[in-house]
Order: C-alpha cells, then structure tokens, then sequence
C-alpha cells in the first residue's frame, strides 16, 4: 500500500474513488443504453425527467430503494441476500487490476514542516505485477456463485433451472476467454498490463522470416496481430456477462426471468449493476489488450503528452499528463460499451442448446486453433533463416 | 515489551504453515471417515489435497526452490480431474439408488 | 514481524473455521460453499507465500470451477438434509477422530524434527517475475510431465462422459 501515510492515505482514497467511479459509470450507461436502444428502434426513450432524460436513473435509483422489501419465505436467506451482494465483487475486484492511465510522478514537496518523498502512484486500484491477466480471469471465475445462490436461495424451481443454466453458460465461455487471450500472451512475452500497454506504445514492429520489420505510422496495437482473438475474446465476453445474444438465463418469457425472479427493489438494481461493472471490466480487457491501453501511438502517448506540459514541469504536468490519457482510455471503452449495446438491440436470442454448442463446438475449437497458429507462426518468423 | 517467550508465536516460520496444513488434512481425513454423503466424502479428499499443496508452497518458500511450486500445479490439475470423474459417479449412483448415501451401496452383491 | 504475525493468525482461523463448518454441517450444500470459502482462504495463504502465480491458479481452477461444479450437482439433487449425516457409534467415531488426530501429530513431528536438523536458512527472496520463472521451469525440466498431464486430461474428460452413457447414467442411451 505504500510506506509512509501520505502514500497510504493517497492508495486508499484512489482504491475508493476508482471504485465509486465504477458504480457512477452505470447511471450513465443505462442512460446511454435507454436512449440508445430507441434510437435504434425509432422511438424515443426517457426524455421528460431531467435535460434529456439524464435523471431518470435518479428517480429508477429512489424508487428502487422506497420499495417494499420482500423475501421468499422457504427460502435460505443468508444465500438469497448475499447473491446480489456477490454479484458486485468480481467486476470490482477485476476493474482495480487494470490500468486507467499512465502512472503519476510526485516529486518532493514540503507540507506540514515534513519533507515527502517522491512518489509513483499508478493509476490503478492495485498492480498485480506478473500475474495481471491470471488475477483477472480468477475473480471473473467467482461470477458464478451469485448465479448459484440467487437460484438457490429463491425456493423457486424455475429460478433453480434458470440459475443452473447460467453457470453452465458461464464455466462454458470461461475457456474460450482464457484460450482466446493466450495469442496475445505469446506474442507479447507478458502477463503484466502495464507491460502490455508499453509495448503497444510504439510503431508496428515484426519479425518477418528473421528480420524485423517496422511501420512507423501504425501503432503495435493486438487487434493486428491477433483479430480472430479479438472477436472471440468479444464473443466470450458477450457470454460471460450474459448479455444478449447470450441471454437466455435472464429471459422473459423463457424463464420468468430466470435467477432473479424472486428478486425485486434495491436487491434486482444490484444484479444489473454487476451486469454493467462486467461490461464494463470486458470493455477494459477488449482495451487493454487489443487496442493500446490508454496510448495511441504516434499522436498521444506519454511522452508527447508530457511535451505538451513540459512549462508547468514536475507533479502538475504529471497529474494532466494521466489525465488527458485517461481520457484517451475512456473513449475507446466508451466505444466498446456502445458495442454491447448495439448488438444487444440488434441480434435475436439464442436457444440454449444452440448455446452450449456454439461455446464448446465453435469458439473452443477456433481458439485453439488460433493458439496453435500464433505459436507456429512465432517459430518460424522468429528463427534466422 | 513482549515477553522473549512469544517469539516463537509471533515470528511466522515453516513450522507454523505446516501446523496449520497438517489441521486441514486431519479435517478432511475426518470427513471421508465420518460423513455418509457420497460427495461430502469427495469435498474432504479435496480439502486434503489442498493441505498437501499448502504444504509444498510452505516448503518451496522455505527453501527458495520453484520445484515445490511446479509440484502444486500438477496435484491441482489432477484433484481437480479427479473432482469431475468423482462427480459423474455420484450421478450415476444417485440415478441408480436414489439416494447418495454410502451405506446403501456398501455390501457387494453376486 | 507483528503485521506479519497479525496476517497468518487471521487468515488460519479463517481457514480453519471454515475448514471445520465444511466438515459439520449436515446441509451438503453448504459443505460446498464453505469449501469454496476455504479455498479462497488458501488463495490468500499461497498470496501471502509469495506464490501468487499459484494463488491465481487456485481461484481460476478450485473455487471457479470444481467448487462451481460440486454446487451445480448438488443442487441438481433434491436432498433433504440428512437426520444423521454422521456415522453412528461413539466408539466408532471416537476411533476415526483419534486416528486422524495420530495422523496429524506423526506427520507434524516428522516435520519439525527434520527441520531441526538443518541449520536455520535466511529467508529466501523468492523471484520477482514468478510467471516467467514457473513457465521456463515448466517446459523445460518437466515438459515430459506436462505433456502426460494434457493426456490424463483428455482420457478423464472422455471418460466422464462416457460414464455418463452407462445403464442409469444422467445420458443413457436406452
């Protein structure tokens, strides 16, 4: 956490505004998905609370909490309160690992008669150092149980079924995303996002048959090098957040809406919530990964940021350095996010069995396939010839 | 201002790790000996199988060696094998007894 | 030291709470969810021993997909909760409790006395890119071993379904 309390008191205040700044992150996004989706669909959406509609999520968020607060009585209720609760954890513990923008340099200063240090705080809730990716895909595993409980504590056969089915569908996409990653793993010699980003901060670089080619106006971004990874990465992630296409365990109509149907108020918001925080970790990955980070070689990456405050020098120019950057990273997520809701919109349901089969007998199969290439590919580019 | 006699309680060494593994393996040996459930039975070779690990990771820290670490990635990767062959057995008994307790299906027949 | 000590205390009695409510309680499905509980604990524990390599591996594989999967079959069972989920017997009970306690005690004093024997170490740094160190050890001193292992994988995840396929099984084919 840091060694003296400057430092700690700094990590600490950044773990909970990098949390909060997650949950805030969501009334924006329903906002965006509500107008977004009647705008696709030609109607208008929610427009009379507020400029726009943009407080209707502040009234949804007081009638939530004012309405009545019910539980099944056969049920278990610590596992029926505790499911919700669940279901926020691994999208928050996941959003700390990644990388928001580049780390921030504070020189010595003078405060309070007592001389502190020069400090690097990295904007992110916490740096896994060597085992990044591996930290991530372990608390994405734990999405599971809150599906499990929710059914479970819920005393209802049909959220039972409903709840079975989701946590199949999510063990099944677990693979084909941690397969689908492990191209980019070989290619770029790291588990570590930071590391990650730094090097697709720079031009296109590659070995071709024992020489090292370079394109100096592209940046070395993953989406080249890897683009069925890329899609598979996007297909699993559609799944692992069950959104549509992908939806069939929170239907209407199919499962009277599966797991949380015995759910309603504060307790129903909080499913969504961690809906929207694993969109929004999937949309950090997708970043993180195959689009540069919070860099975009050749025009904005931390060095020519840095000339741009290179007058105001030391801590300032280090603070609206990351912070320009960090911009630069919350559009690209911003555009993944508009994805999801896109495609949401767009594409019908699919059937369970349909499912099961496009996981395991066409994502598994491609990923692997893709696995073996990149390797082979590497072999033979790599050697003198 | 502690007493010279806490040291051993307060300075963490092997001895400590190995203490507390070797509480988790005496657990799940007492759950395999004492519980009739079928997969409680599997949940208590599991929980001995992580006492194990535990075990080597303490000992690879002990002495600086990665092979104790690289010995824990393969009983991982086989408990956890063993774990979804365990399971699909005890859905075949069930199937066939209706009922997962050891003692319907303790004495051989023919 | 004391910080230390603090940290091992907690996540023990963490450990061995759960451990214990695990092995007692007569509600299997809660047996699961404790065992999960006390897998992550052992996620800390291997955190804490500078493993962290292994950590992860221990949430992704343990607490993300066999504890998921032991949930999902019991729930697939409608089992009441057992009226005796114990054997029966005093004495019977008191000899397998004291056995394992036998067990305990031998294993821990073979450990610390062969300790003993060996001058005490400093403490070891362990390496600061773990994931690198693990991986070259892995494919390059037990390839051998890791390739038998995607064997055994691949003859365990046939086999369970063809268990799955027998007179009675969940997919019988008649």
């Amino acid at each position: 956490m840091g060694s003296d309390v400057f430092e700690i008191t700094v990590n600490f205040v950044k773990m909970v505004a990098i949390f909060l700044m997650m949950v805030q992150l969501v009334p924006l996004l329903v906002w965006v998905e509500r107008r977004g989706s009647a705008y696709i669909q030609n109607r208008f959406g929610p427009n009379r609370v507020g400029p726009l509609g943009l407080t209707q999520l502040l009234a949804d968020a007081v009638k939530f909490i004012t309405k009545e607060e019910f539980s099944p009585a056969a049920g278990h209720w610590f596992l029926f309160y505790a499911a919700p609760v669940i279901a926020l954890i691994p999208a928050t513990l996941a959003f700390g690992a990644i990388p928001l923008s580049a780390p921030i340099n504070v020189g010595s200063f003078e405060m309070l008669g007592h001389t502190w240090g020069p400090y690097i705080f990295k904007f992110q809730s916490f740096d896994m150092g060597s085992i990044g990716i591996v930290f991530v895909l372990a608390v994405s595993s734990l999405a599971a149980y809150s599906l499990l409980l929710a059914g479970y504590g819920s005393a209802n056969k049909y959220a039972l079924y409903g709840a079975l089915r989701a946590s199949a569908q999510t063990i099944s996409y677990e693979l084909a995303m941690g397969l689908s990653l492990v191209g980019i793993l070989l290619l770029f010699n790291t588990f570590s996002f930071s590391e990650i980003v730094a090097v697709q901060n720079g031009p296109l670089s590659f070995y071709f048959f024992g020489q090292v080619v370079t394109f100096s106006g592209i940046p070395n971004w993953g989406i080249f090098y890897q683009p069925l990874g890329a899609l598979i990465l996007m297909a699993a992630m559609f799944a692992e957040t069950n959104r549509l296409p992908f939806d069939l365990p929170e239907a209407e109509g199919e499962l009277v809406a599966g797991y949380h149907t015995e759910y309603g108020g504060i307790k129903m918001n909080m499913f969504y919530i961690g809906e929207y925080g694993h969109m929004l970790v999937a949309s950090g990955l997708m970043v993180t990964f195959f689009f540069g980070g919070y860099t975009l070689y050749p025009l904005l990456t931390p060095d020519t940021v840095a000339a741009w405050f290179a007058k105001l020098g030391g801590t300032e120019a280090s603070i609206l350095t990351a912070l320009v950057l960090h911009v630069v990273f919350l559009a690209k997520v911003l555009f993944f996010l508009w994805l999801f809701i896109w495609v949401r919109w767009t594409l019908p349901r699919f059937r369970y069995d349909q499912l099961m089969d496009l996981g395991w007998k066409t994502m598994l199969p491609w990923a692997l396939g893709n696995t073996i290439i990149t390797a082979l590919v590497i072999f033979v580019m790599r050697t003198k010839w | 201002m502690l007493a010279t006699n806490a040291e051993p309680f307060l300075k963490i060494g092997l001895n400590h790790y190995l203490f507390l593994s070797a509480i988790l393996f005496s657990f799940g040996m007492i759950a395999v000996l004492m519980r009739k459930n079928v997969i409680v039975m599997l949940m208590g070779v599991e929980l001995m199988l992580n006492a194990v690990n535990l075990s080597f990771i303490a000992f690879a820290k002990e002495l600086g060696n990665l092979n104790g670490q690289i010995m824990v990635f393969f009983v991982m990767t086989i408990a956890a094998a063993e774990a979804g062959v365990g399971l699909a057995l005890a859905v075949a008994i069930y199937k066939k007894y209706k009922d997962l307790n050891i003692r319907a299906f303790e004495q051989l027949r023919g | 030291m004391l910080m230390e000590a603090i940290g091992f205390y907690a996540m023990a009695m963490f450990l061995v709470f759960f451990a214990f409510k695990t092995i007692s309680d007569p509600n299997p499905i809660h047996c699961a969810l404790y065992l999960s509980l006390t897998m992550i604990g052992l996620a800390g524990v291997f955190y804490q021993l500078d493993a962290q390599f292994i950590a992860g591996v221990q949430m992704i594989v343990y607490a993300g997909a066999v504890m998921v999967l032991f949930v999902m079959v019991l729930m697939l069972f409608d089992l009441k909760t057992e009226l005796r989920a114990f054997s029966r017997g005093l004495l019977s009970g008191f000899l397998k409790i004291f056995s394992a306690a036998i067990l305990a005690g031998f294993a821990l004093g073979a450990a610390t006395n062969s300790i003993g024997i060996v001058d005490e170490q400093p403490p070891k740094v362990m390496s600061a890119n773990i994931t690198r160190d693990l991986s070259i050890l892995l494919y390059t001193k037990y390839l051998y071993a890791f390739e038998a292992l995607g064997i055994l994988l691949l003859v365990v995840a046939v086999g369970a379904v063809a268990v799955s396929r027998i007179k009675g099984g969940s997919h019988a084919r008649d």
